[in-house]
């Protein structure tokens, strides 16, 4: 079941440096919503996700951390000490890492994800191959995960840990790797997700975002220098010129808006989703 | 630390794929020491790297697995000399935790005694196993020694002097290279970055 | 009759015992045996063609190296009769007869190696471990390290590739292909390395030795285990007479 994700004035600093990561960050994404962190690079997404689950604090316990992380019922101050999988998922940024390399095939890939959590039978199969169809990839089921194209291995690194339910799914970077249709297949796959599990996944652009995203935060330099939805977004998108990088539909939109007016927010927004 | 508490750090998820990497490393190195003419093993480098940075246990488990797979894929005579990269591994493991991996002279000391160490170690193996003969250019020099009057056991070490020390120090010294030009980031993710310089990556 | 790993485990066992304990015209028929065994008994029948090719060059390479080592024994260690001269120079048979018992020796225990390991995935060497209660961890070592182990001869060649075009002196002096083994090596190593801690975190967040119970692997219940003991018990037995024999010297 989706759970919701609160962090009330979050900061963390690294062990050994002297600025803080991230810096009195607040946010709240309710259940079922799906949350893009936006910004340049080192401004903090990463290790935002790497607080909520749980692998910052394992991998660096001397760092200094204040505030609280809410996740469904459950409050952790400052932040998760275990890291919280099944109940969060965490996607690293290079799909090819999160391939296991060990196992022979797609399917048994995904099952090695069962195995450690004490889940396998021979009747889970059912679910994997139920699952690879939704993500389009039940034809790959018996392909050596190694072999696969950088779209193809991105929904695979996907199934790995969708295939455990999780209540929280964090993605980093996820479109890194995308050509245009393999991102626009990762739109439709979230909208699919997102019945079961919350998302943040974090983003240096800022189109995909306002195609997906419910709630949109925009980080620099460890600070919160934006929150809110799409909308809020787009009437201030001339604000974050200097920080999220120019693109294509950004021009389109501007001029938009310009001939249109302020209305013309609402049917911008329309179309993106829709293309 | 107890010798379980030891191997579950040494085997934890951080340092698995780094274990598993060595033995690779071990077993390819030939491919570009092959390649580019140069007439030195540096067959145990991933076994020093390992100790190094993850501690007595990982080396071990390296240089075992290592000799093991290089057995089943076409050099069967490894598997018998398993106990001598055990002794590598653990050596290493045990001189870098002492600090000797932070002092360049201490790395000289190190490797040249690992050499000896190492002679010494696989000299029985050699004689007693296989009478000397391990399939390798070497066994020419052995044939050399016992043909001037020394016993068999006398002219497998005297062979193995004459080769290792100058081995083991070159890995030691690349090794120690390899690691200081490793950013802390990266090291202090390893059980055994103490071992190594404390300016560690620093510019 | 089906051969599983446990009872070849323990014919490869068997013949280290018999290169140790008997002579050398034993082990020179044990080794004749060894090969007849890969053409009939379909467990030791080789997984691959070049598993086949493998035991084909090592039979060649060892034929080359039982002739070196009898006649530079026989050359080199004087002692007993001359069996021939040739050019003035005499093979004595002590050194001959020790040369072929170590040459036999040796042959006879790479062999049984090759043998299994021709005749053995890899993977299912592993997997045979893995049912003995072989700690997980080291299972996924194994694994991962077949993994490294495909990957690493392209990215070796694709730096090596990288250096020649920027002019690496590969043809050069010691001094200056050392540099450019340094200059591929180093790379390699620092990628691979960053690599490591990223999988290594990848594992961590799939719940690998996680709370999670391991799947438990059972080996299959062997129908040789006749063929297992009594290879072990005859092993054992080699041993106690040579021991006895040893002592009666």
């Amino acid at each position: 079941m989706a759970h919701r994700v609160i962090l009330e004035s979050f900061s963390y600093q690294y062990p050994g440096q002297v600025t803080p990561a991230l810096a009195d960050i607040s946010l709240a994404v309710p259940k079922g919503q799906c949350c893009a962190l936006l910004g340049p690079t080192s401004a903090g997404k990463t290790t935002l996700l790497q607080s909520i689950s749980g692998i910052l604090h394992k991998h660096h316990a001397s760092g200094f951390a204040s505030g609280k992380i809410v996740i469904g019922d459950e409050s952790y101050a400052p932040l998760p000490e275990e890291i919280q999988f099944p109940k969060i998922a965490y996607a690293l940024q290079d799909p090819y890492v999160q391939i296991s390399g060990v196992r022979e095939t797609v399917l048994d890939e995904i099952r090695f994800t069962l195995e450690n959590l004490g889940r396998w039978d021979s009747s889970t199969d059912d679910s994997i191959l139920s699952l690879l169809r939704h993500l389009g990839i039940d034809h790959l089921a018996e392909r050596k995960p190694t072999t696969l194209s950088g779209g193809e291995t991105q929904r695979v690194a996907l199934a790995t840990i969708l295939i455990a339910e999780p209540d929280v799914l964090l993605l980093d970077e996820p479109l890194t790797a995308l050509d245009y249709v393999a991102q626009d297949r990762l739109s439709d796959l979230f909208k699919g997700i997102k019945e079961r599990s919350t998302i943040l996944f974090t983003d240096t652009h800022m189109e995909f975002a306002l195609a997906v995203a419910d709630v949109i935060v925009v980080l620099e330099k460890g600070r919160m220098v934006f929150s809110g939805d799409r909308k809020g977004l787009l009437d201030h998108i001339d604000s974050f010129e200097s920080i999220l990088p120019s693109h294509q539909w950004k021009e389109l939109i501007r001029t938009v808006k310009v001939s249109q007016g302020p209305e013309a927010t609402e049917a911008i927004l329309k179309a993106m989703e829709t293309i | 630390m107890s010798l379980r508490a030891q191997f579950t750090r040494e085997t934890s998820n951080a340092a698995l794929p780094l274990i598993a990497f060595c033995i690779a490393l071990n077993l390819t190195v030939g491919q570009i020491t092959g390649a580019l003419k140069i007439p030195i093993y540096l067959d145990s480098i991933g076994t020093v790297l390992a100790a190094v940075l993850v501690g007595p246990i990982a080396g071990i488990l390296t240089g075992t697995f290592a000799n093991l797979l290089a057995s089943a894929t076409g050099s069967p005579t490894m598997a018998f000399f398993i106990p001598v990269v055990v002794v590598i591994g653990f050596f290493t493991g045990y001189v870098a935790r002492l600090g000797w991996f932070r002092k360049w002279y201490l790395v000289v000391v190190g490797g040249l005694l690992q050499g000896v160490i190492a002679a010494a170690c696989s000299a029985p193996i050699s004689a007693y196993l296989f009478s000397g003969v391990t399939l390798a250019g070497t066994d020419f020099l052995v044939l050399y020694f016992r043909s001037v009057g020394n016993n068999l056991l006398e002219s497998v070490f005297y062979q193995g002097l004459a080769s290792d020390p100058i081995d083991k120090l070159i890995t030691y010294s690349v090794v120690f290279v390899l690691l200081r030009s490793l950013p802390k980031r990266i090291t202090s993710r390893f059980s055994g970055a103490s071992n190594l310089p404390s300016n560690n990556g620093a510019p | 009759m089906r051969l599983d790993l446990k009872s070849k485990l323990a014919s490869v066992f068997f013949l280290w015992v018999c290169a140790f304990t008997l002579d050398w015209p034993v082990n020179a028929t044990l080794i004749l045996l060894a090969i007849l065994l890969r053409y009939v008994v379909p467990g030791f029948r080789p997984t691959s063609q070049r598993a086949a090719r493998s035991i084909v060059a090592f039979m060649s390479y060892s034929t080359l190296i039982v002739l070196i080592v009898v006649s530079l024994n026989a050359v080199l260690l004087p002692g007993g009769d001359v069996l021939l001269i040739v050019g003035g120079i005499g093979f004595h048979e002590s050194g001959a007869l020790f040369g072929l018992r170590t040459a036999c020796r040796l042959v006879l225990l790479s062999l049984s190696v090759l043998l299994f390991f021709a005749s053995t995935p890899i993977r299912e060497f592993i997997r045979f471990l893995q049912g003995t209660g072989f700690p997980p961890q080291l299972g996924l070592v194994l694994l991962l390290t077949l993994h490294f182990l495909e990957q690493l001869p392209d990215r070796i060649n694709q730096i090596f590739a990288a250096q020649e075009a920027r002019g690496s002196p590969v043809r050069a002096n010691v001094v200056s292909r050392a540099r450019a083994f340094v200059s591929i090596l180093f790379p390699l190593v620092l990628s691979s390395i960053s690599e490591s801690i990223d999988r290594g975190q990848a594992l961590e967040l799939r719940g690998f030795l996680g709370q999670g119970q391991m799947p438990v692997f059972e080996n299959r219940r062997s129908d040789t285990s006749l063929l297992t003991m009594s290879l072990i018990l005859l092993s054992i037995a080699l041993i106690i007479l040579r021991i006895l024999n040893w002592l009666i010297a």
